[in-house]
């Protein structure tokens, strides 16, 4: 059974086609590239993967359960975790407390566990993991909003992460990075696969696509218009003319 | 012993206190802001009275029970309040700020105009309470509030709270359930609101509606503004001065009001955080050492 | 008996119109809660009856009152909010209500505490019908109101500043990007909605023949539910609810003789219309 399953998904907005039944599926321990011209839908596509709002059509399934109805909570408590193309870090938080947030998700629900303190050793130590894991090591009590930017994407990661997801969605995590920054966040995004986890990767960086992804689905105005490895995408005439077409 | 003047002013510096404590909650935790939260205190000081006045219940069961009930109203509010955002918010919370006050300037159940009267201090070991020992149980009530603050700084609760205050649907996807926190915001502010509603009652004796009015509800929010949203001692410093202030300006009370609005108007011009707030002067050394923001504790 | 108050009704509600368009548009364009509109109200009233009283004509003394009011809105907007717009919202809008409070204690301080009389005579005559009554300052309310939304129209969709106004109120960001002076749409939009609050107070002032240190604090409140009702920043939802709003009064007071406040039918409206369509009756996300 696949990871994700997404059926007939459209989404309109006040008569604007943005998503138009676009079909695909995720697997575990697979890296599935999303890419497409500005304006093809992508991001609007993980907003309604990851619950921000619901899909006017089709259907979500994740683990088998269907998903594509509930609220954002309770879809990263389902183990899908995700980052924002523009970077949305809790900006007065330090770090650390930052990814606490995302810690305290199986603490939530219960009126009684949340009243716990929450700087406890075991939590902390599983915090000081995520920050190793992601080479935070230097930062972790300074607060967000003063950070570069590639340090708040691997913040942004760090934070997914802390929610134990199965999926992650990262949304353009290379843009604006540098090369060697860059180079370090593919790393990340492998050794995250390696753990099994499926990740879904938007990316206008043609380059980090063809080295980390193994499929790849493309996204024109909508609708998907090819699927398939990255030779194959790259040789497909639609996908040529659909980023030609943008470049005139 | 202590001039009774003084107790007066101190007393109600500290049920002010309360009550911008109890909007801080809302305001600066769950990121709503409220114009209409004297209405809570309205609300837990008719409770109060009823109870004593009607039905001869004691001071130390009614004034409980007025914030229990301020906080079920709060609950019964919470959910309309948060299908609407922002903006909408703010004068929705006013626009039930004058329900409210409608509510008990026109229902002769709660006396009407007249307000309800004869609602005196509570009796203890077989006497009146005198004002002093009215002022150490509320200062007493109100320390084991802070203290719960401070726990709840400490907790999940406490720091759901600041990420939704931070960035709501970022939360969410962090796996907070966004409205679930907001509700219990409100809730508690509410509930806190009136309790100071309830020793507010006893204090001065007879209530009025217009003691609960729009007037009164900007009163309690620039206190917080004013001291610094969002911060575990801002409102408190809020309640103090501006609690003050009316008293040192006595002697030009012609233009007290006057000034008040400017007062307003500087604060936000040039110290939009408040007085213990992110961006003012005055804490930053302080605020390394002594005091935190609620969420970073 | 109908007739006349639906007649007062659609008067009051005029009233209203006049008073929170200035209010909408302001938030439309810089999504501000411009409280202190109240008092630019209550100023133009003063500025009217001190003028009327210097040269004796009442077109004088309203155009006076129009101008003062679209000053004073203009340096509200360029001293007070211009350096607050980054900042979170609630800053401004406790800004506005320091204002607010301000000017109204201002006037008091100035003018004295006591009511003032605005004795004018508009000299067009009242129109009977019957038992059925219009006073020339209804009739003069209704036709500043018409006039004022006809005038509005044709700027929004006809000119090119009230295109670019429109573009602001959508993204002033992108608009500015094409070249529209954010800066000057802005003035003029806040010169035109203080300049009807103006209006509204010179109007109400010789209606009533009161003018008054806080008669700006009930317009200032129902304004804020009118504009909430109709839509934030919806010129048409404004309207609609402000005539709907003293429509529903002068039906719930007069004809039902409820004795509930007038004012809070605003609120109350207000509320219940938000339940069902949480953005206002003509309202977007």
């Amino acid at each position: 059974m696949p990871l994700l399953e997404v059926s007939g998904l459209s989404k309109e907005f006040d008569g604007l086609r943005a998503l138009d039944g676009v079909d695909f599926s995720a697997d575990e321990a697979e890296i599935l590239g999303v890419i497409g011209p500005n304006g093809a839908g992508k991001t609007t596509l993980f907003n309604i993967i990851s619950g921000i709002f619901p899909p006017s059509n089709g259907k979500i399934s994740f683990q088998g359960k269907t998903i594509h109805r509930l609220k954002t909570h309770q879809i990263s408590r389902l183990g899908i975790g995700r980052t924002f193309q523009l970077v949305r870090p809790f900006q007065n938080l330090d770090v650390e407390t930052n990814i606490l947030v995302a810690s305290g998700h199986p603490y939530y629900p219960s009126f009684r566990k949340s009243f716990a303190p929450f700087r406890k050793p075991e939590i902390l130590g599983e915090v000081q993991k995520l920050i190793d894991r992601t080479g935070l090591q230097t930062y972790a009590r300074q607060i967000a909003k003063n950070l570069p930017l590639g340090i708040k994407k691997r913040l942004e990661i760090a934070r997914a992460l802390a929610l134990k997801p199965r999926l992650l969605l990262l949304d353009e995590p290379s843009g604006g990075l540098r090369f060697e920054e860059s180079d370090q966040l593919m790393e990340l995004i492998r050794q995250i696969r390696e753990q099994g986890i499926g990740v879904l990767l938007i990316e206008h960086n043609m380059q980090v696509i063809m080295d980390l992804c193994k499929r790849i689905v493309v996204l024109d105005h909508g609708s998907k218009i090819a699927e398939g490895s990255p030779e194959e995408i790259r040789s497909n005439p639609q996908v040529i003319q659909a980023y030609l077409g943008k470049e005139s | 012993m202590i001039s009774g003047y003084l107790i007066t002013i101190l007393i109600t510096i500290i049920i002010y206190a309360m009550l911008a404590h109890s909007l801080n909650i809302i305001t600066g935790h769950a990121g709503q802001i409220s114009l209409g939260h004297a209405a809570f205190l309205g609300i837990g000081a008719y409770t109060s009275a009823m109870l004593y006045t009607e039905a001869g219940f004691p001071f130390w069961l009614s004034v409980p029970l007025s914030g229990l009930v301020a906080g079920a109203i709060g609950a019964l509010l919470a959910i309309p309040c948060l299908r609407v955002r922002d903006d909408f918010l703010a004068i929705t919370t006013m626009g039930i700020g004058f329900v409210a006050e409608a509510v008990f300037l026109y229902t002769p159940f709660f006396g009407g105009a007249m307000g309800i009267g004869g609602i005196n201090l509570p009796n203890w070991f077989g006497r009146e309470m005198t004002k002093s020992e009215y002022f150490l149980l509320i200062l007493l009530v109100f320390g084991f509030l802070l203290f719960l603050d401070h726990r709840m700084g400490r907790s999940w609760i406490g720091l759901a709270w600041a990420s939704i205050r931070e960035d709501e649907q970022a939360a969410g996807a962090m796996g907070v359930d966004v409205v679930r926190f907001k509700v219990l915001a409100f809730i508690l502010g509410s509930a806190i609101a009136g309790l100071a509603g309830g020793f507010y009652a006893h204090f001065l004796t007879f209530i009025m509606p217009q003691n609960f009015g729009f007037g009164q509800s900007i009163v309690i929010l620039c206190m917080v503004v004013f001291g610094g949203i969002g911060t575990r001692w801002g409102p408190v410093l809020g309640a103090v001065i501006l609690g003050i202030l009316p008293e040192i300006f006595r002697p030009i009370m012609e233009y007290r009001t006057f000034l008040y609005g400017l007062l307003l108007l500087a604060m936000m011009r040039f110290q939009p955080g408040g007085i213990l707030g992110a961006e003012s002067i005055l804490p930053k050394v302080l605020r390394r050492y002594i005091f935190r923001p609620a969420s970073q504790e | 008996m109908l007739w006349q108050q639906l007649a007062n009704g659609i008067a009051m509600g005029s009233v209203y119109a006049l008073v929170s368009l200035g209010l909408t548009m302001v938030y439309g364009i810089l999504r501000i809660l411009h409280v202190a509109h109240a008092g630019v109200y209550t100023l133009g009233a003063y500025i009217g009856l001190f003028s009327f009283r210097l040269v004796g004509d009442f077109w004088v003394s309203l155009f006076i009152g129009m101008a003062g009011s679209a000053v004073a809105g203009y340096l509200i907007e360029r001293f007070l909010y211009s350096p607050l717009l980054h900042l979170p919202r609630i800053v401004p809008l406790i800004a506005s209500i320091g204002l607010f409070i301000a000017l109204e204690e201002a006037f008091r301080i100035v003018a004295g505490p006591h009511t003032l009389t605005y004795n004018a005579r508009i000299g067009i005559g009242d129109l009977s019908i019957g038992s059925f009554r219009l006073t020339e300052t209804q009739i003069l309310i209704l036709f500043v109101t018409f006039a004022a939304l006809i005038f509005l129209w044709v700027f929004l969709t006809k000119t090119r500043t009230g295109l670019a106004m429109r573009a602001c109120a959508q993204d002033a960001e992108t608009a500015s990007s094409f070249g529209v002076n954010v800066k000057a749409i802005i003035a003029v939009n806040f010169l035109f909605g203080s300049a009807m609050a103006g209006a509204a107070g010179v109007l109400i002032g010789v209606y009533d023949n009161q003018v008054w240190p806080t008669m700006g604090a009930i317009p200032a409140y129902k304004a804020l539910a009118i504009v909430v009702l109709g839509g934030l920043g919806n010129i048409p939802g404004t309207v609609l609810a402000a005539i709907g709003v003293g429509l529903a009064e002068t039906f719930f007071i007069g004809i039902l003789a409820i004795p509930f406040p007038r004012d809070a039918v605003a609120f109350i409206a207000m509320i219940l219309v938000l339940m069902f369509k949480p953005y206002g009756l003509l309202g977007k996300a």
